[in-house]
């Protein structure tokens, strides 16, 4: 393992590519009606405080505020009530995203590091919308940093310059780096929010119970990201293939078809796997892969 | 005895060097590894890939190379000519088995007698003797009383061997003196061949001459004296006389190992009949035999072949390529 936190522009970056703003205006309404969805009410919190909807009447007491004190219902009751209203909060948004050193992969349009930083960037912008707050986490380098929340253009710039520092160099390995991000937003956000999980769920799954906690409280999209490579292996003969993140050293010989078949079969079992763990604990969970416009796909999913 | 461990050498020992060029190929492979895996491909399904392809054991990813290389060491062996000492039968070679039938030869110390033990080594020494070689024999006691000189006509020394009868003293200077005559009177075109006693005593030199005094005239003769010196050093026999006690009859191996020394053979001492038998086995399988060099050449250029072809068969099975 490598000096911890150590960050890396990845080569072969490309960058998320064009973000067309009408694809990115129609997503807003996507990502706010499933935000809003999975939250009670609108932009409606758990917990008391100002806001215009009523949640209940009750007795004066010492310490209420004189303002709120209903005139109606003192008169009827004889004694003062003061009105309580459901607070409405700004939304909070947390972008938990990878930087582990598999993301600086990709064999297609690009890497998986650009997608996930795509997807931050554009979540990220419709996030500070209505006076929302973004913070990021990113794990997987070894050194897990935490952005708090933050309104408007400091937040995105925050955003943007975080991601930019690029992902973990090779050899920073952390088994249970995602487990351990999800237990951090758990804790570190007190109001409910929206969590957003970019990630490629590659390795053990021990990222389900803290994701089971999270879904408690918060409304979370898990947004995975694949390369069509880690999905087949082509015939191209021996390979020597080295994992990015454990230095593992292994020789195949891609000729044998068997050997492939038995790959492909093991990565889709994989792959069901996060997705069936997804649906059970009823996060939403959307694919997009390196070889096509993750943007579109974004919205196609999320329709 | 050297022809009995069949000893390599090489005509050409300067090829040996070449050996050296094994620990030279493994640190260059080394280097090619080490830079094999700066070029290694970046996966991220490395974990998936290894589960799928199951786990080789570690050694068998060195077998080819190692095989390879014992090929390399074998053909740079063959290619200093190595020579084996083989044992080839000795034409005209004479051997005469002196054996002591004294009154000693009557201890039961050796299962069932002495006599009994060293008539059945006898025996096996006939058979296992090739038989180009003449086989004498001497029977003494108080003096040589059957000489039969060198012959390939195996049943006249079988016909001494069986006919021996314990009594008498022991005159082994004489028996020796008797051996030494058959042999330097057996020529052939006016030229000795090789030749060799096996004297098998169990006891002191009571008469006759001093057998070192032989032992060292046979030393000059180049006829080697392979001496067994047979018994327990707590054996008796009964006393001839009544009521008196026991004799002891206990071997001399020192005597004995020193005749064989005089006369550059070698000494034995056995206290049992199986042990017994062995050596004589041993004798006749050797004393007959003459040692020759034979290049083998051949053999190791086979080999390192075989070898180099496992090498190529292992390589293309388990990882596709030739090594």
């Amino acid at each position: 393992m490598t000096q911890g936190g150590a960050l890396r522009v990845p080569d072969g970056r490309q960058g998320p590519g064009p973000m067309p703003p009408a694809i990115v205006e129609a997503l807003d309404l996507v990502v706010a009606r499933r935000a809003a969805g999975l939250l009670p009410g609108d932009r409606r919190s758990a917990g008391i405080g100002s806001g215009t909807e009523l949640a209940q009447l009750r007795a004066y007491q010492i310490g209420d505020d004189v303002r709120q004190i209903d005139a109606a219902a003192t008169a009827r009751t004889g004694a003062p009530q003061v009105r309580v209203h459901v607070p409405e909060r700004t939304l909070t948004t947390w972008m938990v995203i990878d930087v582990s050193p598999s993301m600086a992969f990709g064999t297609a349009q690009r890497l998986k590091s650009d997608i996930a930083e795509g997807v931050a960037l554009v979540i990220g912008r419709l996030a500070i919308r209505r006076a929302g707050r973004v913070a990021l986490v990113t794990f997987g380098s070894g050194h897990s940093r935490l952005l708090p929340p933050r309104g408007s253009r400091p937040g995105l710039i925050a955003l943007r310059r975080t991601l930019a520092e690029g992902v973990g160099v090779d050899g920073a390995s952390e088994p249970d780096a995602l487990a351990a991000a999800l237990g951090r937003v758990g804790r570190v956000a007190g109001q409910p929010g929206f969590v957003v999980v970019v990630s490629d769920f590659r390795g053990d799954a021990s990222w389900v119970n803290a994701m089971g906690a999270l879904r408690m409280r918060h409304s979370v999209l898990a947004v995975e990201v694949r390369d069509p490579r880690e999905g087949t292996l082509p015939a191209v003969g021996r390979l020597a293939l080295i994992d990015p993140e454990t230095g593992e050293r292994i020789e195949v010989d891609s000729n044998r078809r068997a050997l492939r078949e038995r790959f492909a079969a093991a990565e889709r079992r994989d792959r069901e796997h996060v997705a069936s763990e997804l649906r059970r604990l009823r996060v939403e969970h959307v694919v997009l892969s390196t070889d096509g416009d993750w943007l579109l796909e974004l919205g196609r999913k999320l329709r | 005895m050297s022809a009995l461990v069949p000893a390599i050498s090489f005509q050409d020992p300067i090829a040996l060097l070449g050996l050296a060029l094994i620990p030279m190929i493994l640190l260059v492979q080394q280097a090619f590894r080490r830079r094999a895996q700066r070029y290694a491909v970046r996966f991220t399904a490395v974990s998936t890939l290894r589960a799928v392809v199951g786990t080789a054991p570690a050694w068998r990813r060195h077998v080819p190379a190692a095989l390879a290389l014992a090929a390399l060491a074998t053909l740079v062996l063959a290619l200093a000519r190595p020579h084996r000492t083989v044992a080839v039968p000795a034409e005209q070679a004479s051997v005469v088995l002196v054996t002591d039938h004294s009154r000693s030869m009557m201890a039961t110390d050796v299962s069932p007698t002495r006599l009994e033990a060293a008539r059945d080594a006898a025996r096996r020494f006939l058979d296992k003797v090739p038989s180009a070689v003449r086989v004498g024999a001497v029977a003494y006691s108080d003096a040589p009383d059957a000489v039969q000189a060198p012959t390939t006509r195996r049943d006249d020394v079988r016909r001494i061997i069986d006919g021996l009868v314990a009594d008498g003293s022991t005159a082994t200077g004489d028996a020796l003196a008797a051996a030494l005559e058959g042999i330097s009177r057996d020529r052939k075109n006016g030229h000795r061949p090789p030749a060799a006693i096996v004297l098998l005593s169990d006891g002191k030199t009571t008469t006759g001459r001093d057998p070192v005094q032989v032992a060292r005239r046979a030393g000059r003769a180049r006829v080697p004296i392979y001496t067994v010196a047979l018994g327990t050093p707590g054996a008796t026999i009964p006393n001839p006389y009544p009521y008196a006690s026991p004799l002891p009859v206990p071997p001399d191996p020192a005597t004995l190992r020193q005749i064989a020394e005089e006369s550059r053979g070698r000494a034995y001492t056995v206290e049992d009949s199986g042990e017994l038998s062995g050596i004589y086995q041993r004798l006749g399988s050797s004393i007959g035999t003459r040692n020759r060099q034979q290049e083998i050449t051949a053999a190791f250029a086979i080999g390192g072949l075989l070898l180099l072809v496992g090498a190529a068969a292992g390589s293309l099975r388990w990882s596709g390529r030739l090594p």
